[in-house]
């Protein structure tokens, strides 16, 4: 599989955008249909953190300060190429690190309206996402026809299909995957063939194993949901926890896991609408009431047969950190099964203390 | 049959040789700079001061920070659990446990069967645990063992706002320089770690009977101070720091 920033300096040469994303909520089909490369940058790095102190504050979530401190230190490998941000207005931390990003590249930031239920809201919303429509053209200097979109759509539905079809082996008792293994499926850079056949590849080994009886945990080994903040790749840390204490992540409700695979975008219809339909259902706990998250949950806790749910907190995440409650109340009283919730970090300086608390609780299932 | 339980701790190590009814011997060591190989002396010590030789040690279990280095282990708990199963042997009818060891502090609340039902632990954090008492300890030239009688000659207290260990020192080293009187700088100071712990009964609730274990419980002041914020008697074990090992001892006779 090629390297994703060797694809991404391959594009540019031969003339293609490059668009910058931080957020499930992108319209990633958009920028596709303006023949640019969507490519989420990076954030995932406790040694970019320093250096965004020296700007931000220190007590803002470990996502957005290794994110700021790419940018500040000039280390992540796509932002130096790209045409463009395109970011949301999600939680007040990323919303105003943009204006930051803003002094030095085009940002544009779509104004995400958060009541899921209200039909204005949504008719906003898709103005934004009409708006973003308009910026790529005269970004890319090309007009975006609908016929563009719906391709687009297809390529989009298609790599979720197989990224969803890759964490639904989650399903197999006993686990034929770890969550860390899952955890590495995802690539950075939207609607690639190579990625696409990658995942054909992952998906028919996974099945091999289960042909073969070679599983990925002990049969008997407590089956975990993860819900709450992402985990991209380098802050997979209780991921690694769990899965050092015996248990299997077989369900992640997370950005980085099932949570933007859910829905497909509606291949009939508008296309402009369908696409703004599907990005404005995402279960964010910057949405309010976020009931979508605990119908998520309580269907992936069916469907996948949890043991546990265990809620990470990125510290500092506020939206995350007070839903939590609520979740807490849920998962006990609805579901009926244990839930923790963990507060960290991107340091690994806890690990130690994180595997007290999950040792307890894969004990105690 | 004798078994063994472990707790390498942050700051201590405490042994308990256990015959499947009651205790036969205890250690109590520092962790110091080489746990692990402290673990092993303190093991060895107990042993031979009981006069057991290792083959009759039918299962050890070991707990704490290092349990996964121990070698000697036969299988490792967690603490908390360790800690549950120490507090329900000697006190059958405790629904709470209140835990503050060296570098943590936990609440657990037990079911009808002396089993945990739920738990909360401080983030990382070291206000309200056993080494802040510890800095204080140093700071205002007060042995850690005299701390609780220090504090038993009056009620008055002082505010100790900061939420953040090194914010608390200077608070204090700013108290006793405008002449607050040490007794009453200490009874702010343990009035501080009861609210940082109490802090952690919304999770889990605070039903009685509550009982306080772990190295911070032989301090009276901070048994004082928690029983003062809650209106509650607190059980106290007679040797607090070795709960968590005796309930390790305890779950090694159930699996041997």
């Amino acid at each position: 599989m090629f390297l994703e920033v060797d694809l991404v300096r391959d594009a540019k040469r031969h003339g293609k955008g490059v668009v910058g994303i931080y957020c499930e909520f992108t319209p990633r089909e958009l920028i596709l249909a303006a023949n640019a490369l969507p490519v989420c940058l990076c954030g995932a790095n406790n040694r970019t953190i320093p250096p965004a102190e020296t700007v931000l504050p220190s007590n803002l979530c470990p996502l957005i300060k290794s994110s700021f401190g790419y940018i500040l230190t000039n280390r992540c490998p796509f932002y130096m190429v790209l045409d463009l941000v395109v970011a949301e207005t999600t939680c007040d931390g990323k919303k105003k690190m943009y204006e930051l990003i803003a002094e030095k590249k085009p940002v544009h930031v779509l104004e995400l309206t958060q009541k899921v239920d209200e039909q204005e809201a949504f008719d906003h919303w898709l103005a934004e996402v009409r708006k973003l429509r308009k910026r790529l053209e005269q970004t890319f200097n090309r007009t975006i026809t609908d016929d563009d979109l719906r391709e687009a759509i297809r390529m989009m539905n298609k790599e979720r299909g197989l990224l969803k079809e890759a964490f639904e082996l989650g399903k197999e008792e006993p686990a034929v995957l770890t969550g860390k293994e899952l955890s590495d499926i995802r690539y950075r850079v939207a609607g690639v063939a190579g990625h696409l056949k990658m995942l054909d590849e992952f998906i028919s080994e996974a099945k091999r194993r289960k042909e073969t009886g070679r599983f990925a945990a002990k049969a008997g080994a407590p089956r975990i949901m993860l819900t709450g903040c992402p985990t991209a790749q380098g802050t997979t840390k209780l991921i690694e926890v769990i899965e050092e204490c015996g248990a299997v992540v077989v369900a992640q409700e997370t950005c980085s896991g099932l949570k933007p695979l859910d829905l497909m975008v509606d291949e009939d219809g508008d296309p402009l609408e369908a696409i703004a339909r599907k990005y404005f259902k995402l279960p964010c706990s910057c949405m309010t009431p976020n009931t979508g998250r605990t119908e998520l949950i309580e269907r992936l806790a069916r469907e996948f047969r949890v043991n546990a749910v265990i809620d990470l907190v990125w510290q500092a995440c506020h939206t995350y950190n007070v839903e939590s409650y609520l979740i807490d109340k849920f998962v006990r009283e609805k579901l009926g099964i244990p839930y923790m919730k963990i507060e960290t970090d991107y340091s690994d300086s806890d690990r130690e203390r994180l595997k007290v608390r999950v040792q307890t609780l894969v004990e105690m299932l | 049959m004798l078994t063994c339980g472990v707790d390498i701790g942050s700051r201590s190590i405490e042994i308990v040789l256990f015959d499947g009814a009651a205790v036969v011997e205890t250690t109590v060591a520092n962790s110091g700079s080489s746990p692990v190989e402290n673990a092993k002396k303190a093991f060895s010590d107990t042993l031979s001061s009981a006069g057991v030789r290792r083959e009759e040690v039918a299962k050890v279990v070991a707990t704490g920070y290092g349990r996964n280095y121990f070698k000697e282990a036969d299988t490792v708990s967690s603490e908390i659990l360790c800690h549950a199963k120490g507090v329900s042997y000697l006190f059958p009818t405790a629904c709470t446990v209140i835990d503050i060891g060296g570098q943590d502090s936990k609440m657990i609340s037990l079911d009808t069967n002396g089993r945990v039902s739920n738990f909360v632990m401080n983030d990382r954090c070291a206000a309200g645990t056993g080494k802040f008492i510890e800095m204080v300890s140093l700071m205002l030239d007060v042995p850690l063992d005299s701390m609780g009688v220090v504090t038993e000659v009056s009620n008055e207290v002082c505010e100790i706002s900061s939420m953040c260990a090194v914010f608390a020192e200077s608070e204090i080293i700013g108290l006793t320089q405008s002449g607050t009187a040490v007794d009453v700088v200490l009874r702010g100071v343990f009035r501080s770690v009861a609210k940082r712990t109490l802090a952690m009964s919304g999770k889990v609730g605070l039903t009685a009977d509550v009982v306080f274990t772990g190295g911070v419980a032989r301090n009276a002041g901070v048994v004082r101070a928690i029983e003062h914020e809650t209106g509650l008697k607190l059980l106290v074990p007679p040797e607090p720091q070795i709960t968590g090992a005796l309930g390790a001892a305890i779950i090694a006779a159930s699996k041997a």
